[in-house]
């Protein structure tokens, strides 16, 4: 089988690289580093340039970066304990809001599908809820959630319903979903023995990765009261652990990207390596069994921090490095 | 264990990744010793001896960190905790009430007063299926049966809080060109107040009232009235409060309160409500099997009129309060009902009072960290648009404070409250400034409204902690 082929390497960041996200078309990567800049990077002709440099936001390293699902703005996450919301309504990226209350690193930020709602993560072991209002620029606390009793390392949005699911180094994951007056813990996911590091859904949201220091990759499938496997169910759905990736990889995972387009999962770890598995055919959404598709061993000269499928591209992978880089990277025969 | 302080103190930092006594980064002081080295070596306990050149083993002192060191510090809140069950606790109580019995000369020993909340009194109504008066009374007969020499309730003290906040707002409101002076923020919630000194400190403190809470100014209340009114030095009198929340033994511990030329405390132990439940199962008591003894009142007699409380809701009304004497002193309006619009969600609500169509006054209450995150975040960009802001830590207000008795059985935490909210609801209303007792405190203890000794003994002051930065810089 014919190996990824590496499309590109982008340098610019001075330090670590941290995070790397697509936009919602496909056509901009947005990239966040140490060097307390985000970087924008778009195709010009043949090649990949860099079509802005965002700074003097943020006084510390900028740890993650979100767009919106209309593509027009873009949070970053920073261990200066704040969040910035960057518009690029008028063409360049201005910095048009910032979030403050978390009490010290943010680790993660990520926005909701429906554009309204923001949630963020921090080392303050608390999950805030953010409403958007588009029109007055104004972004409110609806809601701190304290329930994870260490650093959070990570949220992500439910792709279809307003739901958020956190990671964090007390080794579980989390979902939150609304009640009648406020936000709270639907469902708490254990299985991982170590912090977890990232968390992905799939397309439809049934189902979601996660990644951990313990060197492992979990699946999560959601189960529905009433289910026909017989899966108890107390509250409106159960998370049940169905399959655990093992042996890949030698050092903590730290990022894990589930490919709307494709159904493929990269993971990006301590050991350098990107790892791309596919589910085996024939697999059982029950007990399914995925295999490793492909191995890039060395792709990066130091650890692998962040991995990204693009939403429109098949195949088409960003991956981020402490040594600064960032590297592009296409999967054939899909 | 999970931690009992509000929310909005647990949030407030350190590094979660060590444990509380390594967490801790406030120097301590040790006494040193003059003299030459000495080897000092571990024992199988851990405990640690010095031996000296000839041979001899001294058991060496660990280092103590009181409450008083962790409030001045702006590292952790949380690992206080640990001080605060050694300082402040039922068993401190006992040992101190039991010292004192044992005092053989019955002039030597110290007065112990209790101080009862209103919200303490409502819980352990609502435990005991009581009124809020039927409980108030049995309390002051259990805190008499193991030792206590008077029981009030702090109605008094909660009148002249709010008369204190509805002068200092008018005071703020015709002094508006001073920066800080508007919007004017409550300041009965010491939650509140220790997160607004430890990450808010110098844009958000001047907006804080300068009024003392309920607790402290009944603290004043029991150390200079009524000491003086019993020819007693204030540290003969031993002041117990009985409240909702843990946050107040915080409050209590505050330097602000304490009075170096006699070395005691306004309030000596704060007592959560669960804790008096606590003592009442130790001693094997029911409230609804004691019989009922008139509280006492600060003037010496008892009290024989049944508990009143304040309009406004289980939070003390301060919103209530303040609005309608503004309403009235700033625009000659007389306000009949209040109506709170709810907002955002049900812990955040807005009151308006309208002049000729236009609104002349806007004010909120905002309880719980999400509503107080927005109500700061605002008044740092100068966008709040209310004068008046009565902000409170836990969600729901004070009778869902952290102290407060946690439901049973099948009861959620929602039923219980609406079941506290109503007792509270059907005791008397009481109008502070329509008492004649107030009058009478302010003429004669104080030397007058706004007086010096007035200024001194019902307001204080908010100081900023300046952050630390920790050794630990995390890297990832």
């Amino acid at each position: 089988m014919q190996q990824p082929s590496k499309v590109t390497f982008l340098d610019g960041h001075v330090e670590t690289v941290w995070c790397v996200a697509w936009n919602p078309t496909g056509n901009l990567l947005a990239s966040c580093s140490s060097d307390k800049t985000v970087r924008i990077w778009g195709k010009e002709g043949d090649g990949w340039v860099c079509k802005s440099v965002l700074e003097g936001a943020h006084k510390r390293t900028i740890r993650c970066v979100s767009w919106s699902p209309c593509g027009r703005f873009l949070a970053s996450a920073s261990f200066d304990g704040t969040v910035t919301i960057w518009d690029k309504e008028k063409g360049e990226f201005e910095a048009t809001a910032t979030l403050e209350g978390h009490e010290n690193e943010v680790k993660s930020v990520a926005w909701a599908s429906s554009g309204s709602l923001l949630a963020t993560c921090s080392r303050d072991k608390s999950v805030w809820i953010w409403e958007v209002d588009e029109d007055k620029e104004d972004y409110e606390c609806a809601s701190v959630l304290s329930t994870h009793t260490q650093d959070v390392k990570c949220v992500v949005w439910h792709p279809n319903r307003e739901e958020v699911a956190s990671a964090s180094y007390d080794n579980t994951i989390r979902m939150f979903c609304e009640e009648t007056d406020d936000w709270t813990c639907c469902n708490t996911l254990e299985s991982h023995d170590s912090t977890v590091w990232s968390i992905a859904f799939d397309k439809t949201g049934s189902r979601l990765a996660s990644c951990s220091d313990d060197k492992t990759v979990k699946i999560w499938q959601e189960y529905l009261p009433g289910n026909q496997q017989g899966v108890a169910v107390s509250g409106k759905r159960e998370w049940k652990c169905v399959c655990n990736l093992t042996g890949f990889h030698k050092r903590p995972i730290y990022n894990i990207s589930w490919c709307a387009v494709t159904g493929l999962i990269a993971t990006a770890c301590g050991d350098d390596t990107i790892c791309i598995f596919k589910e085996s055919l024939g697999s059982d959404v029950h007990q399914p069994s995925f295999e490793l598709l492909h191995s890039l061993p060395s792709a990066h000269l130091q650890d692998i921090n962040g991995v990204n499928w693009n939403p429109k591209i098949p195949g088409l992978l960003a991956s981020c490095s402490d040594d600064g880089s960032i590297g592009l990277w296409q999967v054939h025969n899909l | 264990m999970a931690s009992r302080f509000s929310g909005a103190l647990q949030l407030t930092d350190l590094d979660d990744f060590i444990t509380p006594s390594q967490e801790c980064i406030k120097p301590v002081k040790v006494e040193k010793k003059s003299g030459l080295g000495a080897k000092i070596k571990i024992e199988n306990d851990g405990s640690y001896m010095e031996v000296d050149e000839g041979g001899y083993e001294v058991k060496l002192q660990k280092a103590q960190i009181s409450l008083t060191d962790c409030l001045a510090c702006s590292g952790c809140v949380t690992s206080a905790e640990s001080v605060l069950i050694s300082e402040q606790s039922q068993e401190e109580l006992y040992k101190v009430l039991s010292q004192n019995a044992a005092i053989e000369d019955a002039s030597a020993r110290k007065m112990i007063v209790v101080s009862l909340s209103h919200q303490s009194i409502t819980s352990l109504a609502a435990k005991f299926s009581l009124s809020a008066n039927e409980a108030a009374v049995r309390l002051s007969t259990f805190f008499k049966q193991i030792g206590s020499d008077r029981v009030y309730d702090i109605s008094i003290a909660r009148d002249i809080s709010l008369i204190e906040s509805c002068r200092e707002f008018v005071k703020r409101h015709s002094n508006q060109a001073t920066k800080g002076s508007l919007p004017m923020l409550a300041s009965a919630c010491p939650g509140w107040v220790c997160y607004a000194e430890k990450t808010h400190g110098s844009y958000i403190l001047p907006h804080i009232a300068s009024t003392k809470s309920p607790q402290q100014i009944m603290g004043s209340l029991v150390k200079d009235f009524v000491s003086s009114s019993f020819g007693l030095s204030a540290d003969r009198i031993y002041h117990i409060t009985v409240m909702p929340c843990f946050d107040k033994k915080l409050e209590a511990s505050r330097t602000d309160f304490y009075d170096e030329i006699c070395s005691t405390k306004d309030v000596d132990c704060v007592i959560s409500t669960g804790e008096v439940e606590q003592m009442l199962l130790k001693e094997n008591v029911a409230l609804n099997d004691l019989d009922s003894t008139s509280l006492d009142s600060i003037f010496g007699n008892s009290d024989e009129g049944v508990l009143a409380s304040h309009q406004g809701g289980g939070s003390g009304g301060y919103l209530e309060h303040v609005m309608r004497y503004a309403a009235k002193e700033l625009h000659g309006i007389e306000v009949d009902e209040l109506k709170y619009k709810v907002m955002r969600n049900q812990d955040f609500q807005e009151v308006m009072v309208e002049k000729d169509s236009k609104v002349v006054l806007k004010f909120a209450i905002a309880y719980g960290f999400r509503n107080i995150q927005n109500i700061v975040q605002k008044i740092k960009r100068g966008k709040l648009p209310y004068q008046y802001v009565e902000i409170m830590a836990c969600p729901s207000g004070c009778l869902n404070g952290g102290g407060q008795i946690r439901p049973e059985d099948n009861e959620t935490p929602k039923d219980l409250l609406s079941r506290l909210n109503e007792i509270y609801r059907n005791m008397p209303t009481r109008m502070p400034f329509h008492q004649n007792e107030v009058e009478d405190l302010y003429d004669n203890w104080l030397g007058g409204v706004d007086s010096e000794k007035a200024n001194r003994l019902l307001h204080t002051k908010y100081h900023e902690v300046e952050k630390i930065n920790t050794a630990l810089n995390i890297k990832w």
